[in-house]
């Protein structure tokens, strides 16, 4: 199963170069193909991800999500009476910007994708959708909230892109979502905004368009320091500021390391929240369990998670069966990229199987018409906010720690998203 | 009497101009890929001379030479997108605002010397990235994407891969052949002077400060040139990318090292080889960047004058007329008309 599969062939042969392994694969693959009648060309789906660098923790279940998915590549998509095995050409972007265009570049030039994936932080998906806007490539991406993906591209809503599609949720989901945790407990509703000077931090405390304006309607006070750049080693001036306020509420978007810092800083200074709301730095276990005591009872956004009622399209897996795939398979906790990565290719393969032409013009076309119940829910252009975004549902919870010492993550506000289940009520941090 | 010329420096115009042609016809026998390829590999061969330049010639080891090309690249994005101006002009505009940026830098940094002079010059650097980052109208330290209609105005997706290609390649031939004439002025011998003994140079009459300045001016110029091109292409701009140490100085340096410092021909080497160990290991991710220090530590134990020093000083090689020789006046062989005469030491 691993031979067939030219990315794992990829890691498992380091010695040989990429063009061997592409033609060992094509061998071992030989037979699968010459049993099916009129077999085609292998189609091509370019996959950029951080493998490495500091968002590596998004490319970790990269491997298992494509293994997972090896028997439904084998097999092939029927387009007009020829099947076509599939193959995904997963590049690591090293967390780099600079570097996901160019690989990027590399998979639309010298590779001739006929489709291009990208997930991961608006540093992976805006290079990648960027260079497939301006080669005329079609372009699917995920994991990234939509208004840094469209506005960070500088899109015009009135136009949108013609070639890039992205889904996800949007800062309003993130909006609605910790309001709506918030209520939940009694609060002098102050809220501390952290975003520091980066893609994330400039979008979500965007004067406009971020959480500054949607908090006050809500009659939150926000008390917010301005932009700070990203792995400073000193949040002594917003601890400060926020105990002068009498903060209750601490929120914004921070890389882990960043968080930890402010978190274990805020701890020697005597700066106490009741509630802890952070984006992207709580994403991942490892990251919270690295706060120790600390990181018990921090809240967060939840895309994805064990408990959310979808099944995958492609191999009918419930979300619990995926994450209890990818534990055992691995032996290490779900994380929520899992679901999302395996939703984006549900929507590649469903997209190719209906374009009917290896064209690009008709895949795009395909792109456009997609309705598909992915695991990671609904994914449906053209009734998004603006033309190239389907957003997908958000909720938030926290993190609790679970009888025999793992920690979990459980849904407590879910607004606009009632499908997925509460899963207790919100404990006050101590 | 000295000569320059070997044998090997003879056939080298020739050589070089006939690689140059074939270069240039590249659209012809190559795809879109290949274009895009050798175009990185003439950029990173361009910023590694130029590097070398700085370090192998004035003795100025900069570790800041990402400030320019982050510093070019926001140039011709500023200009493309709150000028409106066609993106190639923002080539020609990133030398010029670079080489008058590059002097109270250097007014700066020149105070410091060896190890002070390379911390300074990442200093600098860092605070150009910061600054970036507070320029919100480009995005602040979320940076910001070339729109598609802006690449359009340059022409269609052929045309402009190809005048990319050509850019690219003209930058580096003229990178190099600015090198080669500079080193065979009397500044090239006031640049040697330098590098093999500052003090005696400065006794000797040798205007040390200016001629450091005129370098570092010029290769501020020819690195933000070369870095406005490479954001060009890669469409999207963030601080972090566009002055991003590991990219911009790290890989050159390692190219430099490698092929060897203080000889033209040691970068055009090193790049060569860089780009045979990313195309063949890139994949391998951590590995790949342990491979990579593992040859510059191999070649800075085993070939300390770098893989050109190496063959140069075994095989005599010389690829560019540059290095002066004694040649016994007795025995030498009859020199031809051709040889350049050997100017003399007159600063």
């Amino acid at each position: 199963m691993k031979g067939k599969h030219p990315e794992a062939a990829d890691r498992l042969a380091p010695a040989v170069t990429r063009r061997t392994v592409l033609g060992s694969a094509g061998l071992l693959a030989a037979p699968a193909i010459a049993r099916a009648q009129g077999a085609g060309r292998p189609i091509k789906i370019g996959f950029v991800n951080p493998r490495t660098g500091p968002l590596a923790a998004f490319g970790e279940a990269d491997a298992f999500v494509q293994e997972n998915l090896a028997k439904t590549l084998a097999e092939g998509i029927r387009i007009g009476g020829r099947t076509h095995p599939v193959q995904i050409l997963a590049r690591d972007s090293q967390s780099s910007s600079s570097r996901a265009a160019e690989v990027a570049s590399e998979l639309i030039l010298r590779d001739k994708v006929d489709l291009l994936t990208a997930a991961s932080t608006p540093d992976t998906v805006n290079p990648v959708a960027d260079q497939a806007e301006v080669n005329e490539v079609p372009c699917v991406t995920t994991n990234c909230p939509w208004q840094p993906y469209f506005f960070g591209r500088r899109g015009d809503p009135a136009k949108g892109f013609e070639w890039t599609y992205h889904f996800f949720w949007g800062l309003e989901d993130v909006i609605a979502a910790f309001t709506d945790l918030w209520s939940k407990a009694e609060t002098n509703k102050v809220v501390g905004g952290l975003f520091p000077n980066d893609a994330d931090g400039n979008a979500w405390g965007d004067a406009k368009l971020g959480l500054p304006p949607a908090l006050a309607q809500k009659g939150y006070r926000l008390v917010d320091t301005g932009r700070f750049q990203p792995f400073s080693n000193d949040f002594s001036a917003q601890i400060a500021a926020f105990k002068a306020a009498d903060v209750q509420i601490v929120t914004g978007v921070l890389a882990p390391p960043d968080f930890a810092t402010f978190w274990s800083q805020a701890g020697q200074q005597g700066f106490r929240p009741k509630i802890a709301t952070i984006g992207k730095a709580l994403l991942f276990p490892s990251a919270v369990s690295s706060l120790g005591d600390r990181g018990q009872g921090l809240t967060t956004e939840i895309w994805w998670s064990p408990h959310h009622p979808f099944r995958s399209s492609l191999t009918g897996q419930t979300a619990t069966e995926l994450c209890d795939a990818y534990s055992k398979a691995t032996g290490k906790p779900w994380t929520q990229p899992i679901g999302y990565e395996h939703a984006l290719f549900e929507v590649a393969l469903d997209v190719l199987k209906r374009a009917g032409k290896l064209e690009p013009e008709a895949i795009l076309g395909a792109i456009r018409a997609t309705d598909l119940r992915t695991i990671a829910g609904p994914v449906k252009w053209g009734s998004g906010p603006v033309k190239n975004v389907a957003k997908t549902p958000l909720v938030a919870g926290q993190w609790r720690r679970v009888s025999g010492g793992g920690l979990d993550l459980i849904v407590l506000a879910n607004p606009g998203a009632t499908e997925i289940p509460i899963g207790g009520t919100l404990d006050l941090l101590r | 009497m000295t000569a320059r010329v070997t044998h090997g420096s003879r056939i080298g115009p020739i050589i070089a101009i006939a690689a140059l042609l074939a270069l240039a016809a590249a659209p012809w026998w190559t795809d879109r890929q290949g274009l895009r390829l050798l175009g990185e590999i003439y950029a990173y061969a361009a910023l590694a001379s130029l590097w070398n330049l700085l370090a192998g010639y004035a003795g100025l080891v900069t570790v800041g030479q990402q400030a320019f090309v982050g510093l070019g690249a926001y140039t011709l994005f500023g200009l493309a997108l709150l000028a409106g101006v066609n993106p190639l002009w923002g080539i020609p505009a990133a030398g010029l605002i670079a080489a008058i940026a590059a002097v109270p830098v250097a007014a700066l940094t020149f105070r410091l010397r060896g190890a002070y002079f390379a911390i300074g010059t990442w200093v600098v650097a860092e605070v150009f990235r910061l600054g970036a980052a507070q320029f919100s109208a480009l995005g602040g330290g979320s940076g910001t994407s070339l729109p598609a209609s802006v690449l359009a105005a340059i022409g269609n997706r052929a045309a402009r891969e190809q005048l990319f290609y050509w850019l690219a390649l003209a930058l580096a031939a003229a990178t190099i052949l600015a090198i080669l004439l500079l080193l065979r002025s009397r500044h090239g011998l006031a640049l040697a002077a330098i590098r093999d003994n500052e003090t005696a140079a400065r006794a000797n009459g040798i205007e040390v400060d200016r001629t450091r300045l005129a370098v570092f001016v010029i290769a501020a110029a020819g690195t933000a040139m070369i870095g406005a091109l490479i954001f060009l292409q890669k469409l999207r701009i963030s601080p972090d990318a566009a002055f991003s140490v590991n990219d911009w100085t790290a890989l050159v340096i390692f190219i430099a090292v490698i092929g060897g410092i203080g000889r033209v021909e040691g970068p055009l080497l090193g790049t060569a080889l860089f780009f045979l160990l990313r195309e063949s290991l890139s994949q391998l991710g951590s590995l790949y960047l342990l491979v990579l220090g593992a040859v510059a530590i191999a070649v800075m134990l085993l070939a300390p004058r770098g893989l050109w020093g190496l063959l140069a000083d075994r095989l005599g090689w010389q690829l560019f007329p540059l290095a002066r020789r004694l040649e016994p006046r007795s025995s030498a062989p009859p020199v031809p008309a051709a040889t350049t005469p050997a100017r003399e030491a007159s600063p």
